[in-house]
């Protein structure tokens, strides 16, 4: 029912089959290196999309653009239709809110526990009173199998669990898209193994839709619907696709040197 | 133990050998890479031969010396050879290239004293630039002062306000005591120890105790600001706060510069007070009474003096908050950043106090 719900609110804000996320011709980088030129590809509704690549190939920056974060040099981004890349203020601050982002460090706020960080965006959009607040709050937290921790300050959780109560913050204000930055890294694999889980879980249940930037192969092929990968050399999306078949049938090689974990030729091999 | 000798003989074809042996690390290295390289050094045009057949074990020094040895640029007919050296040893140094490890010989090009000047003009044009932008954005802020969250204001106030009342009461007293004392030395001197009352009262209302509990709320509060928002924006908080929909200027600035501008002026009338009184206390050593001190000032100081103190502080006030934050939120990455952050805010806050400190003297006198 919640998640039939979500899907009727989706398609009232967006207008029924629009993509939740499109982009289109994105130019976005620093002026003194661009890192991706005339990118476009969408995200469905209810799709696991992971934004791959390696480090410094401008995944995180490529999500922080779409959010509204970093303005993007040229192109445009619709978030349930509306084109944050030129929205002012108050459109884009209206934008942002139906996006939940979890960073990769959590980013809870240090001076409030576990449970006022999950109650702050309800806190700050809402009249709720503070006992409904708090209700809907603790709900979340025992979905994301943060019950327990409600009274812990951010410096005294794991990493998985500053991770666990960002998303559990992110959907706090009745998203229906999630950003995840990195949330297996840093992680043992029994950890990162049981957020995967939780992710599939979150959208099974709840119809979310996520944009997860990530690096780790295991959570990719774990998670992932679809997968595109950056290269900042070529500064483009060289494979779009499922991650399976990247793997296994990519013409491309550096796909294929990706998935399958190969380091680049030494300089003894290159010359041998 | 570890022992290691380098020795070179002259050989019957003219080649130079040198013989390593035993433990060449990060410890035993310096002595053995010296002789090596001088050796080389002294036969720039014969053949030198490394004989590595009775090395025992080398680290990433040694790895690095023996590297060194056959990297150096001779004649063709003065190379470096390393013979007997273990296959793994000898595998490890042919993956590196002599050329990739040659010092950049590019001096960097002296910077003169007009692209100095420029280059210093420009950056702080750029930082006025910067500072216009974020008053601006200030102001806006102010425009919608009325959804400010109060409790947050409110806890500002407490920590930068309630809890910087004993620091600023001992300051304002001991400033007080002290020009009493010092001025009234002189005085006394010329019979005009009564005027030191006037001195006392005139200098603490418009000009110490404001200027006073602005240096203390400078080193303590603009500080804490720009640590705490630049910790915060280290740990991303910032861009949490952004993708809220909040904007970080109404949510976390307004806040800080409205508690300022509240308890600045609530310290100044403290410190001004206690001040004064720390003045009366000495010149009662000086055969004024506690009534006579009264009189005397009722008489020197007016409304304009305590109000101008007033405006004053409010405005000194503002300029901390407003420095903190903005250093707070231009903090760059790491922890090292937050501290610049801090410090800079103190120093430029302390700055601006004097200079509008300044500016109030010569528009108000």
């Amino acid at each position: 029912m919640h998640t039939q719900a979500r899907a009727d609110n989706a398609a009232a804000t967006a207008g029924g089959a629009l993509p939740a996320i499109s982009v289109r011709n994105l130019r976005m980088g620093y002026p003194a290196r661009v890192l991706l030129d005339n990118a476009s590809f969408d995200v469905g509704r209810g799709e696991i999309l992971v934004i791959l690549g390696g480090s410094g190939s401008g995944k995180s920056s490529l999500m922080k653009t779409i959010i509204g974060l970093y303005k993007p040099m040229a192109g445009d981004i619709f978030v349930n239709g509306a084109n944050i890349a030129t929205a002012g203020v108050e459109e884009k601050a209206q934008t942002q809110r139906k996006l939940g982002v979890m960073y990769q460090s959590g980013a809870l706020f240090g001076s409030l526990n576990v449970l006022e960080n999950v109650r702050f965006p309800l806190d700050q959009f809402t009249d709720l009173a503070l006992a409904d607040k708090n209700l809907t709050a603790r709900m979340l937290l025992h979905q994301l199998e943060m019950a327990y921790a409600e009274s812990l300050m951010p410096a005294e959780l794991s990493g998985g669990m500053l991770k666990r109560a960002g998303i559990a913050r992110a959907m706090a204000l009745g998203c229906d898209i999630l950003l995840l930055d990195e949330p297996s890294a840093g992680l043992d694999p029994i950890t990162a193994a049981n957020l995967d889980r939780t992710i599939l879980s979150l959208r099974k249940n709840l119809g979310f839709t996520f944009v997860v930037v990530t690096h780790e192969l295991q959570s990719i092929l774990a998670i992932a619907d679809r997968s595109i990968m950056l290269d900042p050399v070529s500064r483009s999306i060289i494979a779009d696709g499922k991650p399976a078949d990247l793997r296994d049938h990519s013409t491309d090689a550096r796909v294929r040197q990706f998935f399958n974990r190969q380091p680049d030729l030494g300089k003894q091999q290159a010359r041998s | 133990m570890s022992i290691t000798t380098a020795s070179d003989s002259g050989t019957g074809d003219d080649a130079v050998s040198v013989v390593l042996q035993g433990r060449i690390t990060a410890y035993t290295a310096a002595p053995v890479w010296k002789y090596a390289i001088d050796t080389l050094t002294r036969n720039p045009n014969r053949r030198v031969i490394v004989d590595a057949s009775r090395l025992e074990y080398v680290d990433d020094v040694g790895i690095a010396l023996l590297f060194d040895l056959i990297r150096r640029d001779r004649p063709a007919d003065a190379q470096v050879e390393i013979r007997e050296l273990a296959p793994n040893l000898a595998a490890l140094i042919r993956d590196y290239e002599p050329k990739d490890f040659v010092a950049a010989t590019r001096a960097r090009r002296p910077i003169g004293i007009l692209e100095q000047t420029g280059r210093a003009t420009a950056q702080q044009m750029a930082y006025l630039k910067e500072i216009a932008r974020f008053l601006g954005a200030c102001v806006r802020a102010f425009r919608q002062a009325r959804t400010v969250n109060w409790g947050d204001v409110f806890d500002v106030a407490t920590e930068a306000g309630a809890n910087a009342v004993p620091i600023v009461l001992l300051m304002g007293f001991l400033m007080g005591v002290i020009i009493a004392f010092e001025v009234g030395l002189v005085a006394r001197e010329f019979g005009a120890v009564i005027f030191v009352v006037n001195g006392v009262g005139v200098a603490m209302l418009r000009e110490l105790g404001a200027l006073m509990t602005a240096i203390v709320l400078a080193g303590r509060t603009g500080a804490a600001f720009a640590a705490q928002i630049g910790t915060q924006k280290v740990n991303e908080e910032l861009n949490a706060i952004s993708t809220f929909g909040l904007d970080p200027i109404h949510f976390l600035v307004l806040p800080r510069l409205l508690a300022a501008m509240l308890v600045v002026p609530l310290l100044t009338v403290l410190a001004d007070v206690v001040g004064i009184f720390g003045g009366a206390l000495v010149m009662a050593t000086f055969d004024i009474g506690f009534l006579q001190f009264y009189n005397q000032l009722l008489g020197a100081v007016t409304a304009t003096d305590f109000m101008l103190g007033i405006v004053k502080s409010a405005v000194f006030g503002l300029t901390i908050a407003a420095v903190g934050c903005h250093r707070g939120l231009t903090t760059g990455a790491g922890a090292t950043s937050v501290g610049l952050s801090a410090t800079s805010a103190v120093v430029t806050s302390i700055v601006l106090i004097v200079v509008i400190d300044g500016l109030f003297a010569v528009f108000t006198s």
